[in-house]
């Protein structure tokens, strides 16, 4: 039966449809979310070039790059790729509907030589956050809240989702009726939708935002990851009072595309209150202290 | 062919779930490289890594982590694999796509690829991907992920 409809769709789509991009677009509707329908691959791709992007933006000023050029994580790089890897691996354990499967690559954090308060998570698992808002963040649970929103937009495909609908169906035309040698006919429709994907996502990453539900998602599943990880949840909230007390003083960064902290606040506390306490040992506080601070 | 390609197609897109494989059956590490772990977590000592395309021979699952015996024996999680064979190449896309035939293969060099990206590249001199290359490199000891945890009195990945 599926297989049937499915012949038909494919023979609507190759016989009958004009091919304009709204022709195309209403044949491949249903099947034309970037955040449903690109692969892992794609999505490794999607993700390389929107980190790059990025990068870019920040005139490639990133901390301890001598450590990612050896291949040996450096200084608050190392400390924090390893809270963050931590949080990602929580996030394993408690999944949802639609997550994206696991990026190709691993999951990579990179400090951001930036004074603003701000982090960004380009698809495939490339988490930026700026070297402002870890100082902001006064101890490891405060950073793990941060880092655990953004792996939360990774595994829920915000970035993806913000790939304009008519830009997929021509990318779904091409995976469906290409051969894996692209000609270049093919290569340049799928060229011209990911230069436009680009746009679409860098535009949503740094001048727009996402829609204030889908940060409230990335609040709600990046809390439930952080408490999976055994950080206190309480942390989430303290940060996002500091967040509050500066955004009645400043803009931009993270203000320009975050909905209003106090509301963050509001949506999560109930929540905060119902998870468990936890309290954070000595040590945890001290390695924050010395890998940001650089207090020994 | 086509029918059953795109019927592959939207099992992926879908991302259905799979159940455990049968026990002696074959599975495929789908993401660049791995670790496989001597205990079912993702921390502590590493049996080794194993990388994109390379198969294991699945012999039994505990939650979500299966244990393997191959080249390398020991616990993997499930969502580093898949029942799929996959490209052959350490590079999602690239050469070696032609091994399996094509329904079978992941969607292997469809929609974005690295022709895709090379194109990109060209038409922006100006990004300079050196950086991504090296940052997606590095990976993190799950020895001293371990310790890092066990300091901290985290839970992950127990
Ligand atoms: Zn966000």
């Amino acid at each position: 039966m599926k297989r049937a409809l499915l012949v038909a769709a494919l023979a609507a789509v190759s016989c009958k449809v004009n091919l304009t991009p709204e022709g195309i677009s209403k044949a491949y509707r249903g099947i034309k979310e970037a955040r449903k329908d690109l692969t892992p691959e794609n999505e490794y791709y999607v993700g390389r070039a929107v980190a790059t992007n990025i990068l870019a933006k920040s005139n490639y000023k990133y901390r301890d790059e001598s450590g990612f050029s050896s291949g040996k994580l450096e200084g608050m790089t190392a400390y924090v790729n390893a809270v963050g890897n931590v949080v990602a691996m929580a996030s394993l354990e408690t999944p949802h509907d639609g997550d994206r499967p696991t990026p190709l690559a691993g999951w990579h954090f990179v400090v951001l030589e930036d004074k603003t308060i701000n982090a960004f998570a380009a698809p495939g698992g490339y988490i930026f956050v700026t070297a402002g808002a870890i100082e902001q963040a006064g101890n490891e649970d405060e950073l793990a809240a941060i880092l655990a929103h953004e792996v939360a937009h990774v595994r829920r495909g915000h970035a993806l989702g913000s790939i304009k609908k008519s830009r997929m169906a021509g990318v779904m035309k091409e995976m469906l009726d290409s051969s894996v040698e692209l000609d270049k006919q093919a290569l340049g429709t799928l060229t011209e939708a990911f230069d436009g994907a680009m746009d679409d996502m860098m535009d949503s990453l740094l001048v727009k935002g996402y829609s204030r539900d889908t940060e409230f998602e990335a609040d709600s599943v990046g809390l439930e990851i952080m408490l999976k990880a055994g950080y206190d949840g309480s942390a989430f909230v303290s940060y996002l009072k500091k967040l509050n007390a500066h955004q009645a003083t400043g803009s931009g960064g993270f203000s320009a595309t975050h909905p209003k902290a106090s509301d963050r606040i509001s949506k999560l506390e109930k929540k905060v209150a119902k998870a468990p306490k936890v309290t954070v040992p000595k040590a945890r506080i001290n390695r924050f202290k010395a890998a940001v601070l650089g207090v020994e | 062919m086509r029918p059953r390609f795109l019927i592959a197609t939207l099992l992926l897109a879908t991302g259905l779930a799979i159940a455990a494989p049968k026990a002696g059956s074959v599975v495929t590490v789908r993401v660049l490289t791995a670790k496989v772990m001597k205990a079912p977590k993702f921390i502590g000592p590493a049996a080794g890594d194993v990388s994109r395309g390379e198969q294991l021979k699945f012999e039994e699952a505990k939650g979500d982590w299966y244990r393997v015996s191959g080249a390398i024996s020991g616990w993997i999680h499930k969502t580093n694999l898949t029942e799929r064979q996959v490209t052959l190449s350490s590079k999602p896309g690239a050469e070696g796509a032609g091994a399996a035939s094509r329904d079978e293969v992941e969607l292997a060099g469809r929609g974005f690829t690295p022709q895709v990206e090379g194109e990109y590249r060209q038409k922006n001199p100006n990004l300079d991907f050196s950086h991504v290359d090296k940052i997606e490199k590095t990976s993190i000891d799950p020895g001293e992920l371990e310790a890092f945890v066990a300091e901290g009195k985290l839970g992950g990945g127990q």
